[in-house]
């Protein structure tokens, strides 16, 4: 891996809570971030939810 | 991006090319201000796929209410206009923002990036090809997601609980537990799901809220309420919300051929064969990995395991087989809410690692012009009053909301746009506020939730402090909501305006609070999960101390032989070992704890004293919490006295060094939940189930002809452990269940042991004669916990482990901003858990590391000196623990007053409320202006 | 002439505010007597702000969070 290029930026292939997450956290530590989802709208799974484990709190 | 796919990976690790195909949305993003006329006119209406199928929507649509970016889009399958060219197309003559495109088409995009991480997710398992327990045939028969949609105050029947045939109330749910899970003959889901027992069990209480005296079962074959919080929430739902748990396989589900009721026949733990009857049948279906997700992974060249999972290690959860490509969440492996969430994290510090040199080479900062000093200035307020095409126009008289505005005091400008929030009239704003020399501004448009900091932006590039401007919700909270009182609509906005005005009369310029950052890392702890956050942060460039209690790094690990899927874990962890000791960036404290703590985020200075009483203080901006947890040594069991009854830790040794009475034993019992599950221990250790069927593996592959049971209360092999426990039942080890109420006995009959346990297939006791005993003993929370917590003002649990922030959304966050933490000091948890944790907790604390200073939102507590007499009642309100109370100097006057660490606050205020003599108030939100709204609010 | 009530709500910006703006999304018609006033905690309204709108002719004071 000696001097090979390193590029700035990352590809993350959903936008569920976990791409989000990871999204997220490489811009605020200085990484350029291409979000790339599948539908219209980013939110995943964890959208769809009602209410969660242990607090009830609404999944929005 | 969105409506975005994947189609190609090339170059390698550090230098991708990828190619993205963009499909047609056929809204233009830039125009559509979601309005939602559209919908309201497409004639088109299909399933909805967020309702999972319970409701409808049109086929120009919004994914959900709360979408981001809440933009429409059209659904090519069902739109009329674009299977037909010439037909329909009322969505383009009703859009005021001219949006629609019809000609919109695919686009190629090739991107060039270092690292590409897949987080793609899952499907929910679609019963209707088996048909499963009459499901898309049987209507009141439903999937947990669809019941979660009925649940929801946002789904179509807006969390009316009614059955899908005839509308009718339901009294009576059933849950089917193992739907597309742990199945070979339906659907050939061999694995375990791991998140269904414990939605179930939610919906379950969730449903009788929404219903009182709704009567739920949930049919199992093993509880697996393995995570944090989990079992006790089991105990709960059973001893409070009566839910009602049956261990046992259904046989069948059929209608009574009247109404919708639902005919459920299984034979119940006593042998007996019972009927019931439900008003709703729910099955709690499993993940698995859709057909486009299986095509990325070709794409992109990655393994996947025989369960079609991506292929990762225990010690590189998130690594593919692909050098630079990562994985997180359930693409992985089935897992629930936080743990893909610590993977999204994880991957992004896996990520880090690998471009470490490249940091901020491609990101920018924003640059705005020099701020003009209003302070000494009287106001002069600017009121833009937004149309928001008709959203706003078509209910509120706009026109006369502007005169209004005009007559109200120290307002000199007023204007009306049609979209304040596009580009175009940002720019004029700008513009204006130059022009006309405004010193405030009032938007009277949608919500400050969404397009405050938008507008705050307008003014910093107009060279206004960005806290000079209000809004005035006349959208949402006005026209949205009044749309047939046009009247009372234009009065309540004309209110609305008005007070929007006397707030931002006595708002000030505020600034970002800014703190430096001390760009080093403390990890406290020397395992598996302290030294995985430590290597990582250091190979992204940052100074690292680590500090271990004792001698030796490894911590629990080393008393590990191999990790369920196989890997051998000393060969893992010498190789940890070695990578920290050799980092040039980590320095290791051997025989040393955290002493003492000061300081906060950005800014901590933890004294590290050593076992020979040396000190010494390291400042850092980040720490990690990685102490790790203890093995409980059992006293039940007669542990004590007899020499054959062993730990599952003693045992694994025994066997590695092929100790005599091991390697001649031919009858092994493995007892479960020893220490674990029990009233003041109510929690699930986790690891134990898949260790003892490991273990038990291993004596029959040794020696087939031995005799190996295992006494378990709910067998938890999750996810794909779930094989193991196939191997195991295919090799002839024999599962006997037992009741908390009946645990087995063991006592020692000459040199064999004998053990008791209650059968519930012959229904009576059964004894079976040992030659060894193994107690599968659970994890307890470190000593040092408690006593750490207190200096960092982090939280431990009831248990005694420590607690994150967020149960779902900040895994390895705690309350106290700049703290993390990973490994078993959070929760018991196996090596790969323990390693997506630590990884975790490096991304996050890199957050703050990559920093030279952090800037703060300027809404913040601040201390009327005039007035605050040091009376203190605020430092105890205060739930950041921002404010303390020091001593004045004596040219001051003497006496005490309060001090804010802006660091630490919040801004929410509850000082301001507590102060009775307002001496304490928040910027932005000051007595004075909330006083001048309150006024204004009932002037007329 | 009916009687028409004015109410003060304080909001707290993370939920009920939130709630409100979801109330409009949603377009549920509710009566336009409430003014809303945007707060960041509920815990930041000070008893003197309940005091004050009722002294100033509120007939009812709202404090959700």
């Amino acid at each position: 891996m000696l001097d090979t290029k390193k590029v700035g930026a990352v590809l993350i292939v959903g936008g569920g809570v976990t791409g989000m997450q990871a999204a997220l956290d490489l811009a605020d530590s200085g990484y350029y971030v291409y979000l790339v989802e599948k539908s219209g709208a980013i939110g995943g799974a964890m959208a769809q939810l009602d209410k969660t484990f242990p607090t009830n709190d609404c999944s929005m | 991006m969105t409506l975005s796919e994947v189609t190609a990976i090339d170059g390698m690790a550090g230098d991708f090319t990828v190619t993205v195909k963009e499909s047609p949305r056929y809204v233009d993003m830039e125009k559509c201000i979601a309005c939602g006329a559209c919908t309201e006119k497409c004639p088109k209406k299909v399933g909805s796929e967020y309702d999972a199928g319970t409701g409808k929507r049109k086929a120009i649509y919004v994914k959900y209410a709360q979408a981001v970016p809440l933009k429409y889009q059209i659904d090519p399958d069902s739109c009329i206009r674009l299977k037909k060219p010439g037909a329909c197309g009322f969505c383009e003559k009703v859009c005021d923002a001219g949006a629609i495109n019809f000609n919109d088409s695919e686009k190629s995009h090739t991107l060039n990036v270092g690292a590409v991480i897949l987080a793609p997710g899952f499907e929910v398992y679609d019963p209707t090809p088996a048909g499963v327990w009459g499901y898309g045939v049987y209507p009141n028969v439903i999937t947990a997601l669809q019941l979660e949609r009925y649940l929801s105050a946002s789904g179509p029947t807006e969390g009316h609980l009614i059955r899908p045939s005839d509308g009718k109330p339901v009294r009576k749910v059933a849950f089917m537990q193992c739907v597309g899970s742990r199945d070979e003959n339906l659907c050939g889901n061999r694995y375990c799901s791991s998140v269904c027992c414990m939605y179930a069990i939610k919906e379950a209480v969730i449903a009788r809220d929404h219903v009182p005296g709704l009567q739920t079962t949930i049919f199992y074959m093993d509880m697996r309420t393995h995570g944090k919080d989990f079992d006790q929430y089991l105990e709960r739902a059973r001893d409070e919300a009566g839910v009602r748990f049956v261990r046992c396989r259904v046989n069948g589900v059929e209608t009574d051929g009247r109404g919708g009721d639902l005919r459920l026949s299984y034979v119940n733990e006593q042998g007996r064969q019972l009927e019931e009857f439900y008003d709703m049948v729910v099955l709690s279906v499993g993940m698995q990995t859709p057909k486009h997700v299986l095509e990325l992974a070709y794409t992109a060249d990655i393994q996947l395991t025989a369960d079609n999972f991506a292929a990762t290690t225990d010690f590189q959860p998130v690594q593919t087989s692909r050098a630079g490509i990562f994985t997180c969440g359930a693409i992985s492996g089935p897992k629930d809410i936080p743990q893909s969430v610590v993977e999204g994290s994880a991957a992004a510090a896996a990520v880090a690692d690998l471009l470490a040199p490249a940091r901020f080479a491609l990101t920018s900062m924003a640059s705005f012009p020099k701020e003009k000093d209003v302070s000494g200035e009287e106001p002069r307020i600017g009121v833009f009053v937004c149309h928001c095409g008709s959203n706003i126009a078509g209910v509120v008289d706009v026109k006369a909301v502007e005169e209004y505005a005009a007559t109200l005091p120290d307002v000199v400008y007023v204007e009306r746009n049609l979209f304040s929030c596009s580009q175009d009239t940002q720019n004029m704003i700008a513009k204006r506020i130059r022009e006309q020399n405004l010193n405030r501004i009032v938007i009277a448009a949608c919500t400050p939730r969404t397009h405050e900091p938008l507008f705050r932006e307008t003014l910093k590039a107009a060279g206004l402090n960005e806290y000079l401007v209000e809004m005035a919700n006349i959208r949402n909270h006005d026209s949205w909501v009044h749309g047939g009182n046009p009247k009372a609509a234009t009065a309540k906005a004309r209110d609305l305006v008005r007070m929007a005005a006397a707030k931002v009369t006595y708002g000030d310029s505020l600034r970002p609070i800014s703190v430096p950052i001390t760009q080093s890392g403390l990890v406290i702890g020397g395992g598996v999960a302290g030294m995985t956050a430590a290597l990582n942060l250091a190979e992204q460039g940052f100074a690292v101390h680590l500090v271990e209690k004792s001698d030796t790094l490894g911590g629990n690990a080393l008393n590990l032989k191999h990790t369920w899927s196989g890997e051998h874990v000393p060969t893992q962890v010498a190789k940890l070992v070695d990578r920290v000791v050799w980092n040039e960036r980590i320095t290791v404290h051997r025989e040393a704890t955290v002493t003492a703590v000061e300081g906060f985020v950005g800014n901590f200075r933890s004294t590290v004293t050593g076992r020979d009483g040396a000190s010494q203080v390291i400042e850092h901006g980040a720490g990690v919490v990685a102490i790790g947890g203890e093995s409980y040594i059992p006293h039940e069991y007669n542990y004590d006295t007899i020499t054959g009854v062993v730990t599952s830790v003693q045992f694994d040794k025994l066997f590695e060094l092929k100790e005599k009475h091991v390697r001649r034993g031919r009858r092994f019992v493995f007892i479960q939940c020893v220490g674990s599950r029990e009233a003041d221990h109510m929690y699930c250790s986790k690891v134990c189930c898949t260790h003892s069927v490991q273990s038990a593996i291993a004596l029959k592959k040794e020696n087939p002809e031995r005799n190996v049971y295992i006494l378990y209360r709910d067998m938890r092999t999750y996810g794909q452990r779930e094989a193991l426990y196939r191997q195991a039942r295919q090799l002839g080890v024999i599962f006997i269940n037992y009741e908390l109420h009946g645990k087995p006995k063991v006592a020692a009959r000459g040199g064999e042991i004998d053990v008791e346990v209650w059968d519930h297939v012959l229904h009576r006791p059964l004894r079976i004669t040992a030659d060894m005993v193994i107690l599968a003993t659970a994890v307890r929370p470190h000593g040092d916990a408690a006593d750490l917590g207190k200096l960092y003002k982090v939280a431990v649990d009831g248990q005694g482990f420590f607690q994150e922030a967020h149960a779902k959304l900040r895994p390895v966050d705690f309350s106290t901003d700049g703290m993390f933490v990973a490994g078993l000091a959070h929760y018991p948890k196996p090596v790969e858990e323990s390693v997506a944790q630590a990884l975790a907790a490096a991304a996050r604390a890199a957050t703050l590391l990559a920093r030279t200073e952090i800037s703060l939102d300027a809404v913040k507590a601040a201390v009327d000196e005039r007035y605050c007499d040091g009376c203190a009642l605020c430092v105890d309100v205060c739930p950041y623990h921002a404010i303390t109370l020091v001593e004045k100097s004596a040219e001051e006057g003497g006496g005490r007053i309060i001090m804010v660490n802006k660091a630490q606050c919040k801004g929410c205020g509850l000082c301001q409320g507590t102060c009775p003599k307002r001496g304490v108030y928040v910027a932005g939100f000051t007595m004075r202006q909330i006083s001048a709204q309150i006024q204004a609010a009932l002037a007329v | 002439m009916s009687f028409e009530p004015k109410i003060v709500a304080f909001c707290c910006n993370w939920c009920s505010y939130a709630a409100a703006d979801l109330a409009g999304t949603a377009r549920m018609q509710y009566p336009h007597n409430v003014r809303i006033i945007r707060v960041m905690c509920s815990g930041m309204v000070h008893p003197e702000f309940v005091m004050d709108a009722l002294a100033q002719g509120a007939d009812g004071v709202m404090v959700l969070g």
